[in-house]
């Protein structure tokens, strides 16, 4: 397992793409959040106190957690890409023949890329830990509270194996990085809402929620502000624990689906 | 002699083609082993098959008789097709990535890089280098961590002319360090000059193997000609060993068996009461014979 990781290592500790992804994503987060938590973005807004928030700008404990998580569960879209250029890479490169070639087998080299997945999500996760607790500590200059709401951070985690797990079958099914990128974005920023509302208008439930992605973001909902949550106005939900074990079930099936896949065709 | 690779019946189908029909043969250890064959011929198929990254339809094959296949493959060193390397890292970095895999050690990459000409150039991203760089890359790859074997297909593509003679040479010295090369090429200049041993593959048939002095002096020809040509066509038609006989121009072409000489061919002749005006024997080159079994 350290083997594997170790040369996934030496694939990407110089490769300037990576980086500034990982970049983008942690900016991303630290940026937008904070901004969120001086109540500067608005709807209607442009000058500073203007315009209706209907995002909530309060970031102390335990509060923090969910918006920063639900502001990452977007962000996370830049880490996906990074799984899908440099799974494709590999493709593209042949170096995923070099390297069986070389002594690896499919399956390691399968597992090299599953493996770097999961700590591609504990890195992401660390990134929320740390912007979530830094700008939870600015708005309330108290840590009170700090492990109430930790559970989100478990929720992240499995959201980010989901788009990441995803992305990678993705990759390894379609294995050019245009197409997978391209495709990667259509389905998970409007493909997948078509298919959640015809879902949601025919069964009349939120079973739309289901869908691979969907499972996953419903763990961590938008941060609405509690004045909006009395209205009444937040769409229905199944419970918890429905989409844990879906988001589960999703990230299993990507798992046997990439490793059937590979073991049934040539390389 | 052991043998290094040993392959039975292997076969192979893309879509209704068939790209290897039941291919046997075994590599002894320490030879120069070529697979020869015209573009489409099976080469690389059956290459891709031996280090795994194809899957064979039916067949079997071993490495160092019998060891696992993920553990064999550490011990060989191999280029298949084109030189596969990560373009955004250099060529050292690369060679890092080559030598964790087969775990050997990363401080041997000066010494390949060196023997194939490109130590100046190990901090160079790989996508900068020319197509004949990459090959030598990839041959340097292939020596990394003092492979046992090494796996050639089509080593000197892209090379200029003294690009080629380099790697002839590097592939003789190897030869004599004792290392076993399977070389798979279709230029049979670069085959005939390096290779012990042969096998050629024609539309996924294989047409013949062997040690390289036997396979190809099997059928040297010896031309004759005689005033009487009619006489002479009848005479040697009785004669043993003769296989074929064919009239080209003045001359009679007669494709023999190993042991027919021209001596033995001269005193038949003259025992049927025939003087020969013309008595060659000619070597057939490589060429001439892979252009006849392959056409």
């Amino acid at each position: 397992m350290i083997e594997l990781l170790a040369i996934e290592w030496l694939k990407i500790k110089r490769y300037r793409t990576f980086w500034i992804l990982i970049g983008f994503f942690l900016a991303l987060l630290l940026l937008w959040n904070y901004e969120a938590s001086q109540g500067n973005i608005n709807i209607g807004g442009g000058r500073k106190n203007h315009g209706m928030s209907i995002v909530n700008s309060d970031y102390s404990f335990p509060q923090a957690w969910g918006s920063t998580g639900y502001w990452g569960s977007i962000f996370i879209m830049f880490i996906s890409i990074v799984v899908i250029i440099i799974t494709t890479n590999e493709y593209g490169y042949r170096t995923n023949r070099q390297n069986v070639i070389d002594g690896l087998n499919k399956m390691k080299f399968y597992h090299a890329k599953v493996l770097l997945v999961v700590v591609l999500c504990i890195a992401s996760t660390l990134c929320v830990v740390l912007v979530g607790g830094l700008l939870g500590w600015l708005h309330s200059h108290s840590f009170a509270g700090f492990f109430s709401g930790f559970r989100q951070i478990a929720y992240f985690f499995l959201l980010a194996l989901d788009y990441l797990g995803f992305a990678l079958f993705l990759a390894l099914l379609i294995r050019r990085s245009g197409l997978a990128i391209g495709l990667f974005l259509l389905y998970a920023m409007f493909l997948e809402t078509i298919l959640w509302a015809i879902i949601n208008a025919h069964t009349n439930k939120p079973y739309g929620d289901l869908l691979p992605l969907q499972a996953s973001d419903s763990l961590l909902p938008f941060p609405y502000p509690a004045m909006i949550k009395m209205m009444n106005v937040v769409p229905p939900s199944l419970s918890m624990t429905t989409y844990l074990m879906t988001t589960c079930a999703w990230c299993a099936v990507y798992y046997f689906a990439g490793r059937a896949l590979l073991l049934r065709r040539d390389w | 002699m052991a043998s290094i690779l040993s392959i039975k019946n292997i076969s192979k189908s893309y879509g209704p083609i068939q790209a290897l029909k039941g291919v046997s043969f075994d590599v002894p250890e320490g030879c120069v082993f070529g697979v020869l064959g015209p573009n489409g011929s099976g080469k690389t198929t059956l290459l891709g098959i031996v280090l795994d990254v194809l899957l064979a339809k039916g067949g079997t094959f071993s490495w160092f008789d019998g060891m696992p296949h993920d553990e064999a493959r550490r011990q060989i060193g191999s280029l298949l097709e084109t030189p596969n390397f990560y373009h955004y890292l250099s060529a050292y970095d690369n060679l890092e990535i080559t030598a964790a895999i087969r775990r050997k050690g990363k401080d041997d990459r000066d010494r390949v890089l060196k023997q194939v000409g490109l130590f100046e150039r190990k901090d160079s991203k790989f996508q900068s280098f020319s197509l004949g760089m990459k090959q030598r890359l990839a041959i340097g790859a292939a020596l990394l961590g003092g492979a046992k074997v090494l796996v050639l297909d089509e080593p000197t593509n892209g090379l200029d002319p003294a690009g080629i003679a380099e790697i002839r040479e590097l592939i003789r010295e190897l030869h004599k360090q004792g290392i076993t090369i399977i070389i798979a090429s279709h230029l049979l200049d670069e085959i005939e000059k390096v290779c012990t041993h042969v096998a050629i593959l024609k539309k996924g048939d294989l047409l013949l193997s062997g040690p390289v002095d036997e396979v190809l002096v099997s059928e040297d020809q010896v031309e004759v000609r005689a005033a009487d040509m009619a006489g002479l066509q009848q005479a040697l038609q009785t004669m043993k060993g003769i296989k074929r006989i064919k009239l080209v121009d003045t001359t009679l072409q007669l494709a023999c068996e190993t042991d027919v000489t021209p001596v033995q061919v001269n005193e038949f002749c003259i025992r049927k009461g025939i003087v020969l005006s013309h008595l060659l024997l000619r070597k057939k080159s490589l060429e001439s014979k892979f252009m006849e079994l392959t056409n």
